[in-house]
């Protein structure tokens, strides 16, 4: 057979290089799973005499199609690779807030009866954002409130972690999946095997989580808070470890004692922090990485600052005084910082250096394998050693400089990626405040440029609270459908590290060349 | 001793020459050219094949052995060589030379059957750093564990008037030191008190490493501490150099010409400054000011390269510069060539090799002028005629006692000091009278 011939044998080139029938068969998969959540709150319905079935009635429409798209598109020899992964981790975020979304509309919650909203506040759960379009979270049924927390909590430590260490079907080819998931740059494996790695961080999340709901009960238990009921305490602990943020009141945490809240500020520090290494230090029991590692302790740097600068501030203000004055400034502090978005105090109404300063925490984030969202700790302090060796270079053209960290060398791609991250992250934020003051004016809305900038940073950072009318106790109900969309968006974006989607829009993604 | 040296390169070819009068020795090379050369000049057996051929050995008489010195090009040649005379015959000392750093780590750990290892670049290394530290010696060697110091200098207008034509009794010499020799042309002196240092002379002094950095002073007034360096190529030599620098707090700056060696260099080294440069760039000597380096050492890959780079950076105004040689030949183009000190990579391992070979009882030897001299570190027999005397009752016999180490501490004796049995002795010694000293002690 002549070359010619065989060239011919191969036909047409392929329309798409990537395999769009096994990721939506992965992701009708995940869903199938995620769709058995709904039957949690519903439970809790039951046991509080309301309704269930607008749970139940998801579990079986999401399951039903689920199931139904993953027979139509289940075949033998699919399988999902890196190139894949992009796309199985952007959709099923998408997919996710839908699940999350269809009991709110189904229970007809008045808040909640529009597709956008009930979508939006779906997205900001499984995001672990915390922004909302409620005006008054307490006229809400019980059960559609827990559901609220616990999709941020499902959303912390992320579906697809949940599901490789369910799943032992996944454990191949999952690495990929992990390392969109697990944000910042790098995972500190903690094993050799993905699964291993996943089921520990898996662990530790629960760990973490029950270990609070025991400290606000005995809080509780001790008189110490008599609003901190059981059911306030599980809930608030689905979004404290998962740096979400919902709350149960219209004042988030305002209206709950001290001893809660420095106990909630001390968890959300503690998820704030690298999942790895928290495990080493405290379930392998080596305290001392916590010492060494660089970007805790500029974690913890950024933190003291912060809190010392809106300490004295509210002091200098008479806000605040004493112990009211350092507990509202860590907490907001690390709540903002982290992106949980929690409050103790109306923090909308202070004066604007506090604005401010709460507004560049927005851009921080927590460490990396942590569950917060935003740019990241690890990001800024490669991104200054990255700037500190330019410099260098410019008046030393031939100096090689390797960029450290924690003393080991990170490799010039990384070095790469983090600079495109940064410069991609405030680009979409900028494009998103734009987008948001160029709506509000469409419609009329007034929208300042503190306001602006704060809803697009507190989407996109996955925090939650902006400032004006959606403070803390505000909401964000007040924007229109557009800039509703833009935001939801956002946190999708967010959540997701930028790039996994980005790429999406790429023609070199789809197309081999 | 029995002594089989495996390698007839330079490193064994120096061995050979220092150790085969007073040793039997068997030399064995693949390369037909290089036994022949042997051969023809010392009286060694040799045989033609390959070290690391157990079959090769055994035929060889390695069992018989009481000393191995491998030190072919290869290390795993050499390691192998070791491993398989170890096997053959448990009772002989095997010594590896090797150029891998990492041999000598795992070696250090203990998991590496052989007795000791010696590294070109480790004793390179060393052999410059006490250069720098004493930046206006000719050449230094250390003893007794970094104790003891060894330094030649060449005397000339610079030194100071307070030592020179004066008689060294009433010369304000250093505390813990001792002026070994005196060499004046072809005579070499061996001091008393009214000896007298002489511009154009060259001497020889023990003394402890503080004692040596003043001597540096005397010699060349205001050649304080060495704080930059630079150094031409950041291959296996240039690498171990800056290492060792480092340790000792001087500021290392490193050149290298090929870029991924750089990398891995800047990667290996958090503490130097490295530049991906060829070192022979105008704009780039001029901007990096390497002129104002105190030190500019030359590792470059041959010595072609050396000789360019450091005449040119002398036209940058380094004012002292230090070359590695990769041939032997290469010392009398570089001297012309004004660089002011050379240094033979494997000259300097095979000084470092051959100390095994000496009495059990000697620790350490190091060679200068060619080898001319030794020093030995030898400790005292209780039996020995030295033993009791004090030092001003001691006979001079071509040798002399430059320090003691005495419970692992060195002392530098005055002259109603007291020798005694188990001192370990730093002797200074022509190197024909190696034996004698040895009986002596």
């Amino acid at each position: 057979m002549s070359h010619a011939a065989r060239i011919r044998q191969v036909g047409r080139p392929r329309l798409l290089a990537v395999d769009v029938r096994a990721s939506f068969n992965l992701v009708a998969r995940l869903t199938k799973y995620l769709s058995l959540t709904t039957l949690v709150p519903a439970a809790v319905a039951l046991g509080y005499g309301e309704p269930p079935w607008p749970f139940l009635a998801t579990a079986a429409i999401v399951g039903g199609v689920a199931v139904a798209v993953e027979r139509v598109t289940g075949s033998a020899d699919s399988s999902v690779g890196t190139r894949e992964g992009f796309l199985v981790v952007s959709l099923t975020w998408l997919v996710a807030a839908l699940v999350g979304a269809l009991p709110y509309l189904l229970s007809s919650d008045p808040q909640l009866d529009r597709p956008l909203d009930a979508y939006f506040e779906a997205m900001s759960g499984f995001t672990t954002t915390g922004a909302s379009v409620l005006v008054d979270v307490e006229q809400m049924s019980t059960s559609l409130r827990l559901w609220r927390q616990f999709t941020q909590w499902l959303g912390g430590i992320g579906i697809i972690v949940l599901a490789l260490a369910v799943l032992p079907r996944l454990r191949v080819g999952g690495r990929q999946l992990l390392e969109h998931e697990m944000p910042g740059p790098e995972i500190d494996s903690l094993s050799t095997r993905i699964a291993d790695t996943a089921r520990r961080v898996w662990w530790l999340y629960v760990g973490l989580t029950v270990a609070l709901v025991a400290v606000l009960l005995a809080i509780h238990a001790v008189g110490a808070d008599d609003r901190m009921t059981p059911f306030e305490a599980i809930a608030h602990a689905l979004t404290t470890v998962s740096t979400g943020g919902f709350g149960t009141k219209g004042t988030s945490l305002g209206d709950f004692s001290a001893a809660s809240q420095w106990t909630i500020a001390l968890f959300m520090l503690l998820a704030g922090m690298n999942f790895a290494l928290l495990y080493r230090a405290f379930v392998r029991r080596q305290p001392r990485v916590l010492v060494r590692d660089e970007e805790l302790r500029l974690y913890l740097g950024i933190l003291s600052l912060a809190s010392l600068v809106l300490a004295v501030l509210l002091a200098t203000e008479n806000i605040a005084g004493g112990e009211a004055a350092a507990r509202h400034a860590i907490f907001q502090t690390i709540s903002i910082m982290t992106g949980t978005g929690f409050s103790t105090v109306d923090f909308a109404l202070w004066p604007p250096l506090a604005a401010m300063t709460l507004v560049a925490l927005m851009f921080v984030g927590g460490s990396a394998g942590s569950t917060t969202g935003s740019v990241k700790v690890i990001r800024h302090l490669l991104l200054w050693r990255i700037l500190r060796r330019e410099l260098d270079q410019t008046v030393h053209p031939e100096v090689v400089a390797p960029v450290r960290l924690n003393r080991q060398v990170v490799d010039e791609r990384t070095l790469r990626a983090v600079s495109s991250f940064i410069l991609l992250y405030m680009g979409i934020f900028i494009v998103g405040a734009g987008l948001l003051a160029i709506d509000a004016a469409r419609v009329g809305l007034e929208l300042s440029v503190l306001e602006a900038v704060a809803a697009a940073a507190t989407t996109l950072g996955n925090v939650g609270p902006g400032f004006g009318f959606a403070g803390p106790v505000g909401s964000f109900a007040p924007f229109s459908d557009f800039s509703t969309v833009v935001m939801t968006v956002l946190m999708w974006l967010g959540r997701l590290e930028v790039i996994p989607i980005v790429v999406l829009a790429s023609r070199h993604y789809w197309r081999n060349f | 001793m029995k002594i089989f040296v495996i390698g007839a390169g330079e490193v064994g070819t120096t061995i050979v020459q220092a150790l085969h009068g007073a040793h039997e020795l068997t030399i064995v090379d693949q390369e037909a050219a290089r036994i022949e050369e042997i051969s023809a000049r010392y009286d060694v057996a040799t045989i033609e094949g390959n070290g690391a051929s157990r079959r090769t050995l055994a035929a060889a008489g390695v069992a018989g052995a009481d000393l191995l010195i491998a030190c072919t090009a290869r290390d795993e040649t050499n390691i192998v060589s070791a491993m398989i005379t170890k096997a053959v015959a448990p009772r002989t000392t095997t010594v590896v030379r090797t150029t891998n750093p990492e041999y000598l780590e795992v070696w250090h750990e203990g998991q590496l059957d052989v007795d000791f290892i010696v590294s070109s670049e480790v004793e390179t290394a060393a052999a410059i750093s006490q250069t720098i530290t004493v930046p206006a010696a000719r050449h230094t060697d250390l003893f007794a564990e970094g104790q003891v110091q060894l330094v030649e200098f060449d005397v000339n207008e610079s030194a100071s008037r307070s030592i020179v034509d004066v008689p060294l009794r009433d010369a304000p010499l250093p505390a813990d030191s001792k002026v070994a020799s005196i060499l004046r042309g072809k005579e070499a002196i061996l001091p008393g008190g009214d000896a007298v240092i002489r511009a154009g002379d060259r001497v020889i002094v023990i003394g402890s490493p503080h004692a040596a950095q003043s001597w540096g002073e005397l010699m060349v007034p205001g050649s304080g501490k060495v704080r930059d360096v630079v150094i031409f190529g950041a291959g296996a030599y240039g690498t171990a150099i800056a290492r060792r620098l480092l340790e000792q707090g001087i500021g290392v700056r490193l050149i290298e010409a090929s870029g991924p060696r750089a990398r891995v260099v800047a990667d290996d080294l958090p503490e130097a400054r490295v530049y991906h440069s060829t070192g022979t760039d105008p704009d780039f000597l001029e901007r990096e000011r390497i002129g104002d380096a105190q030190v500019a050492i030359f590792a470059l890959r041959d010595d072609m390269q050396n000789h360019y780079a450091s005449t040119l950076a002398k036209v940058h105004g380094v004012t002292f510069t230090i070359a590695i040689v990769n041939e032997a030949v290469s010392v009398e183009v570089f001297e012309r060539a004004g660089v002011d000190v050379t240094v033979n990579p494997r000259q300097v391992t095979a000084e470092e090799i051959v100390r095994f070979a000496h009495d059990p009882r000697t620790q350490q030897v190091s060679m200068l002028e060619g080898d001319r001299f030794e020093v030995l570190d030898i400790t005292t027999r209780t039996g020995s005629e030295y033993v009791g005397l004090t030092f001003r009752e001691m006979p001079i016999r071509g040798a002399l006692i430059g320090a003691i180490v005495r419970d692992g501490r060195a002392v530098f004796p005055r002259s109603d000091d007291v020798l005694r049995p188990g001192d370990r002795a730093i002797v200074f010694t022509e190197s024909s009278r190696v034996r004698e000293v040895e009986r002596a002690l």
